[in-house]
Formats: C-alpha cells, sequence, structure tokens
C-alpha cells in the first residue's frame, strides 16, 4: 500500500519533471525574448509595458481580437504543416509561399469560371482544384528532387517566385476586377464561399478544417505505417533503405503532402476570407511558418499550440503598430528571438541525410 | 547601326547586373570550400540592401554604405559560424534563423530610421568610371571598361581569390579543410580560424551584393528588392562548381537571363510581362537539371567537423 503510493507520486513527479523539462526552455526563451526586444523598445522612448500588454492582450480584449487570431491561426498552422512535414524526412520546403499562391488560384479559377453552380458542388470543387493546385506546386521540387537529385530547398524557393508572377498575370490580366486599385480579380461564386461559424464578427468554418489536419496529420505520422516509414527516413535514411522503406519516395511524398496543406492554406483565404485573389494576399505567413516548424522543433502536435501563440503575438502587433506606431516588424524580431532561444537551449540536431 | 547601339546597350547592362551575383556567389563559395554552407544570402543582401542604402543616404558617401552593409553581413557571417563551428548546430537550420533576422531587420531598420512612411528618399546611383585609354576602344570599351567601379571590383575579386586558392599555399589549407577537416587537422591546419574567417568574408561579400541594388538599379530602396538573387546565387555557386572563375563566367548567364528579362519588359514583345520576370527563376531550375549531377561540391559542404567524433559518412 505504502508503497504503491509512493510509486504513484513518483510516477506523476517524473510526469511532471518531463513536462516542465519540456515546456521550461520555451518559457524561458519567450521570456529572454521579450525583455531584448523590450529593452530596445525601452531606449526607442516607448512605453514598454504598454507595449508588452497591447501585444499579449488584444487578441482576448474583444471578440473582433479572437477572431482575429482565428483567422491568423489558420494559414500560420497550415504553412507550418507543410514545413514540419518535410521536415519530418529530413527535408526543407521553403515553398509553401508559392503553393499557398497557386492553391488560392487553383480555387479562385474554378470559383470564377463555374459562378454559378450551386455551392454542394462548387465548394468542394473549390477545395479539390484549390488542394490539386498545391499539390502540383509541391510535386515539381519532388520530382526534381526524385529524377536529378535537385536541392530542395533551391527549387521550392525559385518556384515561389515563380508564383509571385503567375499570380500577378491573373490577378491584372486574366480575371482583373476594373475597379480595384490592387491586382485583384473579381469575386467567386458565392456558391463557393466557405459558410460562416459566427456571424458578427464573420468567422469562417476553415477554423474547424484546419484543426482536422492537424488531427489528421498526427494520426498519419504517428499512428500509421506511412507515416512511420515517412518519420523514420527521416530520422536514419540510411537504415531505412536497409529495410527496404524506399527513401526517394517518402521524401517526394512528404513534399507533394506539403504542397497540398499550403494549397489548403490558399483555399481557405480565397473562400472563406477574400472571397476573391487578391495580390500579396499570402502575406508573410510562409516565414512565419517556418518559425514557427522550427520553435515546435518539427514536432507536428506542438504545431498548432506555437501557431496560436505566433498569431497572438501578429495580431498584437498590428494593433501596437496602429495605437503607438511602434513597427510591426517588432514582433518579427521576437519570434526570430525565441526561435534562437529555443535552438540555443538545447542545440536541436534535424538530421539530414 | 541602330542595332549595334542596342546590342552595346545589353552587353554593358549584362555587366552591370552581373555584380550581385559574383559577390552574393564568391561568398557562398568561400564558405563552402571549408564546409560552412550558407544559405541566408536572400537575408543578409536584404539587409545590406537597407543598411547600405540608409547609410549613403544620411552620409551623402556611397562607400560608407558599402562598407556598412558588408560589416554587417560579416557579422551575420561571424553568427553563422559561431553556431555551426562552435556550437555545431545544424547549418541548414541556423542559415534559415539567419535569414528571418536579416528579413525582419530589412523592413524594420527603415522604419526606425525614417518613420512610418510609403515614400522613401533616393540616394545617388554609382556614376561610371571609365579606364583612361582602355574605355575608348571601339564597341567593347564602352561595354568592359566604362563601367561602375563595382563591376571591376567584382572581376577583380575573381582572379584574386582564384590566384590565392589555386597558387598559395594558405589557399590550399583552405580548400583542404572543406574536403577532409580531418586530414587538414592532423597537419596542423587550424580548422576552426578558416571556417570563422571564410564564413565572415563570404557573408562581408554578400552584404555588399545587397548594397550595390538600390545603389544602381533603383537609386531607392523597397522592401523585398533582392528578389531572390539571394536564393539564385546558391544555384550559381553550384553551377560554377565551387571555383572562383567559372562563378564569374556563370554569373554572365545569369545577369544576361535577367537584363533580358527587365530589357524585353520595357520594350514590350508581346508577352505578358510576367512571363518575361519568371524567366530568371526557371532558368536556374532548368540550370540546375543540367550541372547539379555534374557539379563537385566540397566533400565537407554543410557539415560540422567535431574533433571528438568519428565520422562515418
Amino acid at each position: 500500500m505504502f508503497v504503491q503510493t509512493r510509486e504513484k507520486v513518483n510516477n506523476r513527479s517524473i510526469l511532471f519533471r518531463k513536462i516542465l523539462g519540456k515546456v521550461l526552455p520555451y518559457l524561458v526563451a519567450v521570456l529572454a525574448a521579450f525583455a531584448a526586444v523590450g529593452l530596445v523598445i525601452g531606449l526607442m522612448g516607448f512605453n514598454v509595458l504598454k507595449a508588452y500588454e497591447t501585444i499579449l492582450f488584444t487578441s482576448f480584449r474583444t471578440p473582433n481580437g479572437i477572431v482575429q487570431t482565428l483567422l491568423k491561426f489558420v494559414p500560420l498552422m497550415l504553412q507550418a504543416l507543410a514545413f514540419t512535414i518535410p521536415l519530418s524526412t529530413g527535408k526543407f520546403n521553403i515553398g509553401g509561399e508559392g503553393q499557398m499562391i497557386v492553391g488560392g488560384i487553383g480555387a479562385a479559377a474554378v470559383g470564377i469560371l463555374f459562378a454559378d453552380l450551386p455551392g454542394y458542388i462548387l465548394l468542394p470543387l473549390v477545395f479539390l482544384a484549390g488542394i490539386l493546385a498545391g499539390a502540383i506546386w509541391g510535386l515539381i521540387p519532388a520530382w526534381l528532387l526524385y529524377k536529378f537529385n535537385i536541392n530542395e530547398i533551391l527549387s521550392t524557393v525559385l518556384l515561389n517566385f515563380v508564383s509571385f508572377q503567375l499570380i500577378d498575370f491573373i490577378a491584372s490580366e486574366v480575371w482583373k476586377d476594373p475597379v480595384a486599385g490592387h491586382p485583384t480579380t473579381v469575386p467567386i461564386g458565392e456558391g463557393g464561399w466557405l459558410p460562416l461559424l459566427v456571424d458578427n464578427p464573420p468567422l469562417h468554418s476553415g477554423i474547424i478544417l484546419a484543426l482536422l489536419v492537424a488531427v489528421g496529420i498526427y494520426i498519419y505520422t504517428n499512428r500509421t505505417t506511412s507515416g512511420y516509414e515517412m518519420v523514420v527516413t527521416g530520422a536514419n535514411p540510411r537504415a531505412s533503405k536497409v529495410f527496404g522503406i524506399d527513401v526517394r519516395k517518402m521524401f517526394m511524398l512528404s513534399l507533394v503532402i506539403a504542397g497540398a496543406l499550403a494549397g489548403l492554406a490558399g483555399v481557405i483565404e480565397v473562400s472563406g476570407y477574400q472571397h476573391r485573389l487578391i495580390k500579396d494576399f499570402q502575406s508573410n505567413f510562409l516565414v512565419l511558418g517556418l518559425i514557427i516548424g522550427l520553435i515546435a522543433k518539427g514536432n507536428n502536435l506542438a504545431v498548432p499550440f506555437v501557431a496560436f501563440f505566433i498569431a497572438i503575438l501578429e495580431v498584437g502587433a498590428s494593433a501596437m503598430q496602429r495605437t503607438m506606431s511602434i513597427p510591426v516588424e517588432m514582433a518579427y524580431i521576437v519570434e526570430a528571438l525565441i526561435l534562437l532561444f529555443v535552438l540555443l537551449s538545447d542545440r536541436v540536431k534535424i538530421r539530414r541525410r | 547601326m541602330d542595332f549595334i547601339v542596342q546590342l552595346q546597350s545589353f552587353l554593358k547592362l549584362i555587366f552591370i547586373y552581373m555584380v550581385p551575383f559574383v559577390l552574393a556567389s564568391q561568398g557562398t563559395m568561400l564558405g563552402g570550400r571549408t564546409g560552412v554552407f550558407n544559405v541566408a544570402q536572400e537575408g543578409i543582401m536584404l539587409l545590406g540592401s537597407a543598411v547600405g542604402f540608409l547609410i549613403s543616404y544620411n552620409s551623402g558617401n556611397t562607400l560608407l554604405g558599402m562598407l556598412a552593409a558588408s560589416a554587417c553581413g560579416a557579422v551575420f557571417g561571424l553568427a553563422l559560424a559561431y553556431f555551426t563551428t562552435t556550437l555545431k548546430m545544424d547549418q541548414f537550420v541556423v542559415g534559415l534563423a539567419l535569414f528571418f533576422v536579416g528579413f525582419g531587420l530589412h523592413t524594420l531598420i527603415p522604419k526606425l530610421a525614417l518613420g512610418i512612411t510609403s515614400v522613401l528618399p533616393r540616394i545617388a546611383t554609382l556614376s561610371d568610371a571609365p579606364v583612361p585609354l582602355l574605355s575608348q576602344i571601339p564597341f567593347l570599351g564602352d561595354i568592359l571598361f566604362n563601367q561602375n567601379a563595382m563591376v571591376y571590383f567584382s572581376i577583380i575579386l575573381s582572379f584574386v581569390l582564384w590566384y590565392f586558392m589555386y597558387k598559395t599555399s594558405p589557399g590550399l589549407e583552405m580548400r583542404s579543410v572543406g574536403e577532409n577537416p580531418m586530414a587538414a587537422d592532423s597537419l596542423g591546419v587550424n580548422v576552426g580560424m578558416w571556417r570563422y574567417l571564410t564564413a565572415a568574408f563570404g557573408g562581408a561579400l554578400m552584404g555588399l551584393a545587397g548594397a550595390y541594388i538600390p545603389m544602381v538599379f533603383a537609386g531607392t530602396f523597397t522592401p523585398n528588392i533582392v528578389a531572390g538573387r539571394g536564393w539564385i546565387s546558391i544555384a550559381l555557386t553550384f553551377f560554377g562548381g565551387w571555383s572562383p572563375l567559372n562563378i564569374m563566367f556563370g554569373s554572365l548567364f545569369f545577369a544576361g537571363v535577367d537584363s533580358l528579362a527587365s530589357i524585353a519588359q520595357v520594350s514590350g514583345i508581346g508577352i505578358p510581362y510576367q512571363f518575361l520576370l519568371m524567366l530568371p527563376y526557371i532558368a536556374t531550375l532548368l540550370v540546375m537539371i543540367f550541372t547539379f549531377r555534374r557539379s563537385r561540391a566540397p566533400a565537407f559542404l554543410g557539415k560540422n567537423y567535431d574533433r571528438e567524433k568519428r565520422i562515418l559518412t
């Protein structure tokens, strides 16, 4: 009896320590990053406490703040997953931006061409087209890697720049909205709009979709054979090869899945939020997604939590620029510093080849 | 006659566009030749463009701007060397992190210095510095010897680097670090010093490459002004087989595509200009298909050397 309780206590304290050991470096990193940036803001003559308060609590003060945060969270999390999944095989996908843009183009193309179709046909078509387009944009570097052994960092980045021109062409030539000043397409058919969860302030149902994807990805990588093979490939490509896993196919698969996820992010922006294709709609989601993925150390389960935190910072930072005229990029420096401190805290070693 | 004048100005433009490619790629090559693979070019160049622009705007001296940009680049190179050589962290992860920092600072710094404004001031662009006598040669003189000083600098630098690496004994030492650091270490070569030195110098060249862009192309700074040239220069380094002279010649090709796109955009030849602007990136992808397999990269590229560890690969 006595022994049992002691064991229980022991177990609990071990678990507690384990969680603490995982969370503590993050806490320290966040605190250190905030302290460093606070020092800079203070030296520039701004009110540091008010800046902290704005950046951390804007998201929770009003319903609009919460909705803004969730709207940011969806593409951020999908972009981060589009980075971490190839990372689990040891490949770096820096092409999430292009994949998101092309996904948005695919969604907008179907939504504009078949604008008159009823929702129950058009909406699935819009999603299918966008996800497929993103997956194809991910397939190109995957194929180049498979066939010619071309470094995926370079090919994915270069395709981003190709997609910038592609969206400019679509939005200012093909389906140009003549009224808009910025390159923008005409709106997609109403059947292609994602239904709203909350009407005012408008929150679309993309958040549910994104969470389902996050759960699905977790189950895939942690509970299925194919997902396991993918993770093993990253952990030790040589051993995986010996045990009969087609390593190069796994690289390819991971990049295509990543493309589909980033494409989905594009679809959700078009179908749920903008209802049209706007040039530069991809914002800085790619870089933030990479930061989230690296802060989460490639752990798919941690990605949604980190993404939510970064979404809070981003919403807070734009409020900070509006009300205190502190440049919004300060949040970016905070995020980069958090990443640096997390990296330093245990020198993650993500194996490459 | 008209055609010849156009051809002349096109060829002249290629050399002007060549400079950032040469500088950034030689920087990449230097670090890579000792095993430090920098993938933060784009970030360092963006930061260099912002810093170079602001300093030369405030001081009215472009040289000062370039020096400041190089110093920023050198700091980034040192940071990369510290995290990878001393702390043995993954080179790609650190490189990406440095790219983020450079990318963030390049829009933050102008905002802090000039306030949150969309109208940025202009700076004087680099003027042509004709070489006496040589610039009088018909046709070629104007192309080769009537350029801004950075064109000469980038060409001379390439030759100097080639001479240093292949004709001097410290150059041999440096190359050995990137091929087989264990052997080099056992012969008394200071592996760590070489990695720090080349990473810092390489970073400085990347910063300089970034500073050149607003000083020549636009005369002003806009966010994302580097437009992927940093990433392209990684491909160019592979294309040039990690050797200084081949990189210089290879950069002529990339600069050619770049200037072709910009000329065709202005003159308009029926194709939507967006597709012309895609050319440099698509050309780079195609070039990689044909050269990546044959390109001989330094054997220890992207790896960290740990004296106390056996290396299996």
